[in-house]
């Protein structure tokens, strides 16, 4: 006969209410866990979606994510004139606030060097690519815009292709990837008039000159929406993204670190400075809040155990008279502890599929979490059930006798 | 040891507390109980009764002394001799001044759980029995806060049978019963001891009953008084369990 599950029986809906406290309790515990996670991951997102093998930054700083970054944009060309990289892009990056529709709007703004990147390497749920140098964007679903909808910007409508999902900054702000033209375009808040205007000037200037009557093609090139008028400020890039060919990663990290105008960093050196930088407080904040919070929660289920197993003192002594073995009183207390685990570690999860997604950071629950939180569940109520052990172990069966 | 004898107190002493404080319980306390007979133990409060069966039963042993079990020393100046805990679930069965009956399970779990430490099979069909012996099977899956006093009493008595005990220690069983149940329980007692020959030793303070009683022992200040005795009408046959 199963003691514990007769106990539970009996006494079921006190039982499952102190299951649901537990559960209530384990999912504040994993929620913690999660947005931990989640920043962890935003924050290296933007740095992994690139897939670049380094990044080019401005000398001695930080950037683009971890402190500003301003660089030339002829970078980029002579970036890809060296030996072993088979491509250099350009990068923007800047945090703007809108209002849309009436509500407060925060978008990372991410230049991609379109035609070269359209965006194929992002992870893309919906929609497609960039196909046009200007006016498409994609964004991150989060934002709530759909496929097809238009978001004005500087004055500009930019009409939303497809959509990425978890692509978000360590702010938690929804990313938007556009061409480096039009986030530089929003940077600047110039009017596209302005551009379309310079960029006729300067053809009409071309064509009074004998190189420009000589080479028309040159018309081409200056109406290429790559092409940044010379009359209005050159804006400068927060980053080049350089693709090595494999095996030349540090061979031409080496190359680019002997120039005096920028900083490499590999990858994992850029996730490094993001993680250790911009998220490392938020990081530490949240760890030792869900070191609380689980510590809190080991502490709640042992008082509830230990007061289980209080109440039933005269019952346990009762049986201990009988000549019930120790261990199987014991196996009581545990199976008891296990079941209130199980059933709490079910709550939360259940709980955990329908609050974690309306939380407005973004609530990651990694597969490292999702086998660490039952075993965590399981080893907290084992070990919350000592105290429960230790006092059906000490009871005196002659308190059966005292009536 | 005859060959009738459950359990054999020789010399028993106990005492509570120390120097000026020390409260003898237990003072040189001899006592046989045989097989198939039902005893009383009177006395007074505080005179050792509750000791008594504290130590017969094996739950706390007196400081000094010996206890036999069917001929075997099982305790001996309050070491044991043998797995006590084993020996309550096999051969020993109680029934308390309230029922104690456990809140969690009906009254058949509370006689099949006694069926099971005990090891003994068909525990369920065992329970089914007993409670249709003691006459309250038709409450079998009630839980003991439903059952009134008796039923709770009669369950009760019937988890002390389940393991076929050799030796009933019964501490008050009718203190919280009117006149009419008590002495219905403590028949019951008298048929338990003569029909499966065990051995009931019952605590108690209802004098309107004794002539139930095969033998009456009585305590005061820790002693049995030279008074117990043999009452007259003797013992009615054995039968097998």
């Amino acid at each position: 006969m199963n003691l514990a599950m007769r106990d539970v029986r009996r006494h079921l809906a006190r039982f499952i209410g102190t299951a649901a406290g537990l559960g209530l309790l384990l999912t504040v515990v994993i929620a913690m866990q999660g947005i931990y996670a989640g920043m962890v991951d935003d924050a290296t997102i933007l740095t992994r979606a690139m897939r670049a093998n380094l990044w080019l930054v401005q000398r001695d700083t930080r950037g683009p994510f971890a402190e500003g970054s301003r660089l030339d944009p002829s970078i980029e060309a002579r970036a890809a004139a060296v030996p072993g990289v088979r491509r250099a892009r350009p990068y923007t990056y800047q945090l703007i606030q809108r209002e849309h529709r009436g509500a407060v709007m925060r978008i990372a703004l991410v230049g991609l060097g379109w035609p070269d990147d359209p965006g194929s390497s992002l992870p893309l749920v919906r929609g497609r690519y960039l196909l046009q140098p200007h006016g498409e964007v994609i964004v991150d679903a989060s934002l709530g815009l759909g496929i097809g909808e238009s978001l004005v910007l500087a004055g500009e409508p930019y009409r939303i292709v497809g959509h990425t999902k978890n692509a978000l900054t360590s702010g938690g702000d929804s990313v938007a990837f556009m061409s480096v033209a039009d986030a530089q375009l929003i940077a600047l808040d110039q009017p596209a008039e302005a551009l379309l205007l310079e960029r006729q000037r300067v053809v009409e200037r071309l064509r009074r000159t004998d190189l420009g009557r000589g080479q028309p093609a040159l018309e081409d090139l200056a109406t290429d929406p790559r092409w940044r008028a010379p009359t209005l400020a050159s804006p400068p890039l927060a980053a080049i993204l350089v693709d090595t060919d494999p095996h030349r990663v540090a061979e031409v990290q080496s190359q680019l670190r002997s120039w005096g105008d920028v900083s490499v960093y590999t990858q994992a050196e850029e996730e490094a400075l993001l993680l250790g930088g911009v998220v490392q407080r938020a990081r530490m904040q949240i760890g030792l809040f869900t070191v609380i919070l689980t510590l809190t929660a080991a502490v709640i289920v042992m008082m509830v155990m230990y007061n289980l197993t209080l109440e039933k003192t005269h019952d346990l002594a009762v049986l201990k008279l009988m000549g019930a073995p120790r261990t199987r009183l014991a196996g009581m207390v545990l199976q008891q502890a296990w079941l209130l685990g199980a059933l709490g570690y079910a709550l939360a999860h259940l709980a955990g599929q329908v609050a974690f997604p309306m939380f407005p950071r973004r609530v990651l629950i990694t597969s490292t979490i999702a086998v660490l939180a039952p075993l965590a569940t399981f080893v907290i109520v084992t070990l919350a059930s000592m105290l429960g052990l230790h006092h059906v172990l000490r009871i005196d069966p002659a308190r059966a006798l005292e009536g | 040891m005859t060959e009738t004898e459950a359990v054999r107190a020789v010399s028993l002493r106990k005492t509570y507390g120390s120097g000026s404080a020390a409260i003898v319980a237990l003072d040189d306390v001899t006592l046989t109980l045989a097989r198939g007979t039902v005893a009383a133990l009177l006395g007074p409060s505080g005179s050792g009764k509750s000791t008594l069966i504290k130590a017969l039963g094996f739950v706390s042993p007196a400081d000094s002394g010996e206890v036999f079990f069917e001929g075997r020393p099982v305790v001996k100046d309050g070491t044991a001799l043998a797995d006590l805990s084993r020996l309550r679930r096999k051969h020993l069965g109680f029934v308390f001044q309230k029922a104690n009956l456990t809140s969690f399970l009906t009254a058949r779990e509370n006689v099949e759980i006694a069926c099971e430490f005990g090891g003994k099979a068909m525990g369920r069909q065992r329970a089914r029995e007993l409670l249709q012996y003691l006459d309250v099977a038709h409450r079998e899956n009630s839980y003991p806060e439903t059952l009134s006093g008796g039923e709770q009493q009669r369950v009760a008595i019937a988890r002390a049978l389940a393991n076929e005990p050799s030796l009933i220690l019964a501490d008050e069983p009718t203190a919280a019963l009117d006149s009419v149940r008590s002495r219905n329980v403590m028949e019951l007692f008298r048929k338990v001891a003569h029909e499966r020959g065990a051995a009931v030793l019952v605590v108690t303070h209802d004098h309107r009953a004794l002539d139930i009683f095969d033998v009456l022992h009585e305590m005061e200040d820790g002693r049995i008084r030279p008074s117990s005795h043999v009452v007259a009408h003797g013992q009615q046959p054995r039968q097998p369990l």
